[in-house]
């Protein structure tokens, strides 16, 4: 296969075992250049195990995750530095650190700088840290965050944690960008405004793989969107593919008896 | 009271040299929730590398060319002790019950005050350490040794590092980040078992510099001096709220201030004549452990740990 036609992320038939329960079953999924794919699923389906599989979190129990046509290793900050990064479903800042220092962090694998020219105050370390604060406040301002660069993280009201959280996976300069959940909790502008920041973010050459229950954002967003129920890949496609599909519509609204309660509406908008 | 600043000034002194101690116990605490038991014997076995380099060195050698040489060797001994026990003792229980390397860091440290009783000759009886030679500084009713002066000055260098390092380098912010959510850490991209070695490194060496002051200040070295010293220190660490590490230095300083008060004045309290002197200060360190345990049991600076644990 050429670099040219090989997909930025190739997932085949990773299957995740805990014990007895198998959470993923051999789920295949690619990711271009440039792509934005979604992941639906009901809950407990595997959708945020699968983003584990794929961040080096857990190790799969068979199958293999390639990223640019590599085997990826099995350790988070190696994933990391391969260039895959990931936002939480649960947001996960660290929240006693301030919203540039967040970043900061998140920068980590992309800067080099050697604990000596640190201590000696080399210029080689002024220079790596201002570096890093430049990039850092750039991110910041993308994300429509540069004014609180200094408050605590854990003070930030929620949209913004999650959009920090966006910032501080942006720091790594990755390939690919797993965003789980990014819109949870959020009112309807909010959502419309990360919206506009996934097709910022994909504008920027950022594939990106995102887990969401709001669907009129995944069809907003997505080239291609895949279902996941109880662990299995069960339909992979466009808008049309996916919302006519029977399969996906049972899995969503339970026996044919209750489809036609009207807590559907909006999954089949 | 009229030697109130002099009994001030011992305790502050006494309490610096705790504080640099107690910043190994928290470092480490502060990443792996671990109390390292062993540390005191981190300071122990960086007192001997200092005092072996100062024994290796011709006899003449002016104490101000031997010193840099013995913190140097003190801070490379402690340093390797202390990451090839992260490496070989504690990184393998990594993910075991808690109690597993409490109990390790225990007979860890069992084993460093052997092997230096051992191998070291003449480890059995206290072996003479340098001091700074001269007479004591007299600042109005203030006298301080000559000795302590490495205490004052390093103390408060090491600390404006440490606070220099963990808020304004990559390293130092990959620390914090790990203290406060290892997972999300490593998928940040930060290699942890490297910030945990960090840990572990940083908290030897400040123990070797905390053992070069003790030897100073004291005159000697042996090799059970690391069991009432961490034990001091660890006080210290608690008091101020572990895995902080301001709280840290805090802590050894209000630990030596009450330290220095409570023997200088609790005999003078009516009905407490017989409490008074040295004896009882090792008593009166533990109680202030007791009562912080009971009122605050996070700490000086901590903060609630529940949401952690």
């Amino acid at each position: 296969m050429t670099t040219t036609t090989a997909p930025l992320l190739d997932v085949t038939g990773v299957t995740m075992r805990f014990g007895g329960l198998t959470a993923v079953n051999d789920v295949s999924l690619t990711v271009g250049e440039g792509e934005i794919i979604g992941l639906i699923g009901p809950n407990g389906a595997g959708k945020t195990t699968f983003f584990n599989c794929l961040t080096g979190l857990y190790v799969p129990t068979e199958g293999a995750v390639r990223y640019r046509g590599t085997v990826l290793p099995p350790k988070p900050h190696l994933v990391t530095q391969a260039g895959i990064a990931r936002t939480f479903q649960n947001i996960r800042l660290f929240a006693n650190m301030t919203v540039l220092e967040n970043v900061l962090v998140g920068r980590h694998t992309r800067t080099r700088e050697g604990i000596f020219s640190a201590i000696l105050r080399l210029p080689r370390y002024h220079h790596a840290e201002a570096e890093s604060r430049e990039k850092a406040m750039e991110l910041l301002a993308f994300t429509g965050l540069a004014h609180k660069a200094d408050h605590l993280a854990r003070n930030l009201p929620y949209g913004e944690q999650r959009k920090l959280e966006i910032a501080r996976a942006l720091a790594s300069d990755p390939g690919l960008l797993l965003l789980d959940e990014p819109t949870a909790g959020m009112n309807p502008q909010e959502t419309r405004a990360a919206e506009e920041l996934v097709f910022a973010i994909r504008d920027q050459g950022v594939s990106v793989l995102v887990i969401e229950h709001d669907m009129r954002f995944i069809f907003n967003l997505c080239d291609r969107t895949a279902v996941l129920v109880q662990g299995q890949k069960i339909v992979e496609g466009d808008r049309a593919t996916v919302q006519n599909d029977e399969r996906v519509i049972s899995a969503y609204l339970g026996a044919p008896l209750e489809s036609t309660t009207p807590a559907a509406p909006e999954d089949t908008q | 009271m009229h030697d109130l600043p002099q009994q001030l000034a011992n305790g502050l002194i006494l309490g610096a040299l705790y504080g640099l101690v107690a910043i190994g116990y928290t470092m480490v605490y502060g990443i792996v929730q671990l109390i390292n038991f062993a540390h005191g014997e981190i300071v122990m076995v960086g007192g001997f590398g200092a005092l072996t380099a100062y024994l290796a060195l011709p006899g003449g050698t002016t104490l101000w060319l031997a010193l840099p040489l013995m913190l140097i060797a003190g801070i490379l001994v402690s340093t390797l002790t202390a990451v090839a026990a992260e490496r070989f003792a504690y990184r393998p229980l990594r993910n075991a019950p808690r109690l597993a390397p409490l109990i390790t860091a225990i007979g860890l440290s069992i084993f460093l005050q052997q092997l230096v009783f051992s191998f070291y000759p003449d480890a059995k009886k206290a072996r003479v350490f340098p001091k700074i030679p001269g007479d004591p500084f007299s600042l109005g009713s203030v006298t301080v040794q000559r000795s302590d002066l490495f205490l004052i000055i390093a103390a408060p260098l090491c600390m404006l590092a440490l606070g220099w390092f963990v808020t304004r380098t990559r390293s130092g912010r990959a620390m914090q980040a790990t203290s406060q959510d290892p997972d999300t850490a490593k998928l940040m991209g930060i290699d942890t078992d490297r910030i945990i070695v960090m840990a572990f490194a940083i908290g030897a060496a400040f123990a070797a510099v905390a053992a070069v002051a003790y030897g100073l200040r004291s005159g000697q070295v042996d090799f059970r001096m690391g069991f009432i010293l961490g034990l001091k220190a660890f006080t210290a660490a608690v008091l101020g709220g572990i895995g902080n590490i301001y709280g840290a230095m805090l802590g050894g300083l209000a630990l030596g201030l009450a330290e220095a008060l409570a023997t200088g004045y609790i005999q003078h309290l009516p009905g407490m004549h017989l409490f008074g002197g040295g004896a009882w200060k090792d008593v009166w360190a533990f109680v202030l452990l007791i009562l912080v345990l009971l009122v605050r049991p996070q700490g000086l600076l901590g903060e609630r740990v529940a949401d952690r644990a």
